[in-house]
């Protein structure tokens, strides 16, 4: 890879050791991937908050790099707890302790704290055309594909590394000819679960882009879609025709054509239902959206808690600060939980069997938490709880 | 001996080899705590030049190389034939120099190794290189092949090309015509020249450099190296 005379000065240590490092690292990647240069990002997302993944290890990473700063706007995937509620999560005062360290630890380096992975909903929005470096694989899917901006399936500390010198390695989906769709998913039938679409289309697509024809999602369909199919697959980027900004930007003759109909559908949630009576039914992965928050709300109005299963909605800060009244209605069956999901807190402490209706959550609960899954859409959900 | 790969991760260490011939996933496949691998045999990779061909798996195996470093477990280096971002995350983040594009078959458990990022470089102190030519030479359809005497000091007996050792101070190609000149005493052109292959054979690395050259003289003059020679067709070569 090729550095100007200021990159090389920070390679060479003159700006500091947190920016060295940070820039071996981003040469190193630019390497791997056969990069020629830098680009300038417009901002970061970082994942590599929550205590229960990086661990001492990353708070050792965190405090070394702690003399640099990030020089673009840079948000934060959520952490292990909430931060005012995390007691009544069960959270440990020493897990709290941690975390909260290393959240102080990535606000001494500039970062804002919100932390969510939906930044594109209010507090780290792209526009069209813009070079990023995202890490939240959901959130830098729905970035490329449904706004129209530029990033790579960014690890936590490459996007870190980019935060701090403003730049990353042009490669992969920073340039134009590597986002032209690879498959094309026709998808047949009515009332589609986003979910479950994007479980068997992540499964048949892998790492490529796929092309979607027959579906008009919403902007939340389209948020759950993401997050589905950047969990059973690694697809970072895809197209719906008529609705994403760059599906007309692309010839999709001759590519490999298949079909997505409620028998697929059903047999991926076949696949992802492995668990009965779950102790903790939770919403909300990806964060949920203030359109959600209402419609959750619409639907359980009038209706009476039920059952003992703990109840989760999460969300983000900012989310919840724009619809305080439906939040309230919300209270009523479960805890509004801010800052985390139930993928990043150790829930596998607490509870055996979990509920979601998201089809990322299917994947995570299962390895990273170590639970049964109970796959519902949200009126299944609802119907668990009241 | 020094091989030359490219410097991923910056600095520089000593360490003796281990290698592994599968890809390696820090997250489940190291145990942070000792270093040992849980996945196969092998011991603990703590203080060793860890060999292995790639990385693989999570991303949260760079997060378990940073557990490493703070507990002490750490290899001294690591050489891959193709790095990956996780591995590569990890080495430099926590210092671990590293280097890729060397062939693996060339090391073994147990080699003195100095591994330096920065240029690049993996260094067996106690392997010795020795750099030969193999000298193909080509009369229209057919290739020279010939029987090696038994006074020469390697593969006595056996059918072959010209071939020896390029001398301290001489490029491969001056070599190469060199050993045509004073084995066959032909002065034939040159064809193509490959890029070379090299080959471990207990402590000695062989460096071997290929030549094809052509000629339209079938007549050649033996010197006391070989015993016969034959010109053969692809078809026709002798066991």
């Amino acid at each position: 890879m090729q550095l100007n005379r200021d990159e090389e000065a920070i390679l060479a240590g003159e700006k500091g050791e947190g920016g060295r490092k940070a820039m071996e690292l981003l040469v190193a990647l630019g390497d791997i991937y056969g990069a020629e240069r830098l680009v300038p990002i417009s901002s970061a997302h970082l994942s590599g908050v929550s205590y229960k993944t990086i661990g001492e290890g990353g708070i050792g990473l965190l405090e070394e790099m702690s003399s640099a700063r990030v020089c673009v706007p840079t948000t934060l995937n959520p952490a292990g707890m909430d931060r005012r509620r995390w007691e009544e999560m069960g959270i440990s005062p020493r897990f709290a302790d941690r975390q909260r360290h290393i959240i102080e630890c990535y606000e001494r380096l500039g970062v804002t704290s919100d932390c969510s992975c939906t930044p594109y909903l209010g507090t780290n929005v792209p526009k069209r055309g813009q070079h990023l470096a995202w890490a939240e694989s959901s959130a830098l899917s729905f970035a490329n594909s449904v706004i129209g901006a530029r990033t790579n399936r960014e690890g936590g500390p490459g996007a870190l590394a980019a935060a701090i010198i403003g730049k990353t390695p042009e490669y992969g989906l920073h340039i134009e000819a590597n986002r032209a769709p690879a498959v094309v998913i026709e998808v047949e039938g009515e009332d589609i679960d986003y979910s479950m679409l994007g479980q068997a289309a992540g499964a048949i697509a892998g790492a490529r882009i796929p092309y979607f024809r027959g579906i008009r999602p919403t902007i939340d369909q389209l948020k759950t879609l993401a997050a589905a199919m950047a969990a059973s697959g690694s697809v970072a980027m895809f197209h719906v025709e008529g609705i994403t900004p760059e599906a007309g930007s692309f010839s999709i003759a001759g590519l490999e054509r298949v079909t997505i109909g409620h028998r697929e559908m059903a047999a991926a949630r076949e696949k992802v239902n492995t668990g009965s009576d779950p102790e903790l039914v939770a919403f909300g992965c990806p964060h949920l959206s203030v359109d959600e928050i209402r419609q959750l709300a619409a639907m359980l109005k009038g209706r009476r808690r039920q059952g003992d299963a703990e109840v989760w909605f999460c969300t983000s800060r900012h989310t919840l600060a724009a619809c305080p009244k439906e939040a309230k209605e919300l209270e009523r069956f479960g805890k509004l939980v801010c800052d985390t999901c139930m993928v990043v807190t150790p829930i596998e402490e607490r509870f055996k069997c979990t509920a979601t209706n998201s089809g990322k959550a299917c994947n995570y609960l299962a390895t990273l938490c170590s639970q049964k899954v109970v796959f519902r859409d949200a009126k299944g959900l609802v119907e668990l709880i009241s | 001996m020094k091989l030359q790969g490219r410097g991923i991760s910056r600095g520089r260490a000593e360490g003796e080899v281990l290698v592994s011939d599968a890809p390696v996933s820090f997250l489940g496949g190291v145990a942070p705590a000792t270093g040992e691998l849980t996945d196969r045999p092998g011991g603990s990779i703590a203080g060793r030049v860890f060999a292995f061909p790639r990385g693989k798996g999570s991303t949260v195996g760079s997060y378990v190389m940073l557990e490493m470093k703070r507990v002490g477990t750490l290899p001294a280096a690591i050489i891959n034939e193709a790095a990956e971002p996780i591995v590569a995350t990890g080495a430099v983040l926590s210092g671990v120099p590293l280097v890729d594009g060397i062939d693996l078959s060339l090391l073994r458990n147990g080699d003195r190794c100095i591994v330096d990022g920065s240029a690049g470089t993996v260094e067996l102190p106690d392997v010795e290189e020795h750099r030969v030519v193999s000298c193909f030479l080509q009369c229209g359809e057919e290739v020279l092949l010939l029987k090696r005497s038994e006074a020469v000091g390697s593969f006595q007996g056996h059918w072959a090309a010209v071939s020896g050792y390029v001398e301290e101070a001489e490029a491969p190609h001056q070599a190469a015509r060199r050993e045509l000149r004073e084995e066959l005493g032909l002065e034939p052109e040159l064809v193509r020249a490959a890029g070379p292959t090299w080959v471990r054979e207990g402590d000695t690395i062989w460096v071997i450099h290929p030549f094809l050259f052509q000629t339209k003289e079938r007549a050649v003059t033996l010197d006391w190296e070989h015993t016969e020679y034959r010109w053969m067709t692809l078809m026709g070569w002798p066991g």
